[in-house]
């Protein structure tokens, strides 16, 4: 199947729940899509544009979402742990026990991000900004966070071990 | 394989479905509380629960037990002989194998949360219950049953594939591959 009709068949809800595995969608235009359930481990989606769209349940771990846009996206139960977040914007995403793990962020935006009860243990947030965002029960334990803004996060946070030399609190 | 998560109100755990697709028969590991979301899956999909598997006996893993047996004559499998004052129909142990319809999972024991613990793993996925979580471990009462349970996981779970998809009690789901390079625990 070539790009663009894979791209069609994503934007019509036909992929919710498929196995698409490593595939390379970089720079598409996805937002709003249904890809709850779906399988996108190590899946090339470096600058997508996925604001609002559905990855509830998703797997993309080790995934490359580099620049992508995930303003607004449904990731609760999602899998993102050892994905490149690099530059990632999630303003105002549910990331609502969400995998975290090992995950890597540098100067990712999670502004107004729900991030309860996620799981960001040993991930690279260098620099990440987590303005307003809710951090209730997010384990960050030994997450690097230096340089990181959480300035107006709330709720109760674990940061046992992590780093947050220069984060703003 | 058809595998569904399902989040229940008692401390926020988690349950799942596990069916075949060409038998249409149905395991439920874990049973914190009864659902009628769980219901409505196996109704919509035509499944018919065969088994519970129960993960360790802490009440909000099994509180639920008894409404499953009651309404669907579900057997119980864990590996203690008693389950919430229900007799389990099999006991089972490290390394038997469990059927459900034509897929069959592997117990693999996994104490250290809990001195019965076992997890259960299919091809391409495994349910730890409470001894594995993404990015942490289960609650220990001492530091010996806590390297018992981190051996056992190295031992067991993580020699697993990496891509295989690790299901936990409470929670993200995660992979062995994230699990065993950045489980704060273990690294």
């Amino acid at each position: 199947m070539d790009r663009e009709t894979l791209v069609q068949r994503i934007k019509s809800g036909e992929c919710a729940g498929a196995e698409l595995g490593a595939v390379d969608l970089s720079g598409c235009d996805l937002s709003g899509a249904d890809l709850s359930n779906t399988r996108l481990s190590c899946a090339k989606l470096s600058g997508c544009n996925l604001s609002g769209a559905n990855l509830h349940h998703a797997f993309l771990d080790g995934a490359n979402l580099e620049d992508a846009d995930l303003s607004g996206a449904n990731l609760e139960f999602a899998v993102l742990g050892a994905a490149n977040l690099n530059n990632a914007n999630l303003t105002g995403a549910n990331l609502q026990r969400t995998n975290l793990v090992g995950t890597r962020a540098h100067e990712a935006r999670f502004d107004g991000a729900k991030l309860y009860y996620s799981r960001p243990g040993n991930g690279d947030f260098q620099g990440a900004s987590f303005r307003d965002a809710d951090i209730q029960r997010a384990i960050f334990r030994r997450a690097n966070l230096a340089n990181a803004d959480l300035r107006g996060a709330t709720g109760q946070a674990n940061f046992d071990r992590a780093n947050l030399e220069g984060a703003q609190q | 394989m058809i595998v569904r998560h399902f989040l229940l109100d008692v401390n926020e755990v988690n349950a799942f479905v596990v069916g075949c697709p060409e038998t249409k028969e149905a395991m439920l590991i874990d049973a914190g509380a009864y659902d009628d979301a769980i219901a409505q899956f196996l109704k919509e999909h035509g499944l018919t629960l065969k088994t519970v598997f129960i993960t360790h006996d802490h009440y909000d893993h099994t509180d639920g037990l008894g409404e499953y047996v009651s309404r669907y004559s579900a057997d119980v499998i864990a590996s203690i002989p008693t389950v919430q004052g229900h007799k389990v129909a099999r006991q089972v142990k490290h390394g038997d194998q469990v059927r459900v319809g034509n897929l069959t999972g592997t117990v693999y024991e996994t104490p250290g949360h809990t001195p019965e613990g076992v997890s259960l793993a299919f091809p391409g996925c495994v349910f730890t219950g409470d001894a594995l979580f993404a990015g942490s471990v289960g609650g220990t009462a001492s530091e010996a049953d806590k390297q018992r349970q981190l051996d056992a996981i190295r031992k067991h779970i993580f020699t697993l594939p990496p891509e295989t998809q690790v299901h936990v009690g409470h929670g993200p789901s995660s992979t062995v591959a994230i699990e065993s390079r950045y489980n704060p625990f273990f690294v």
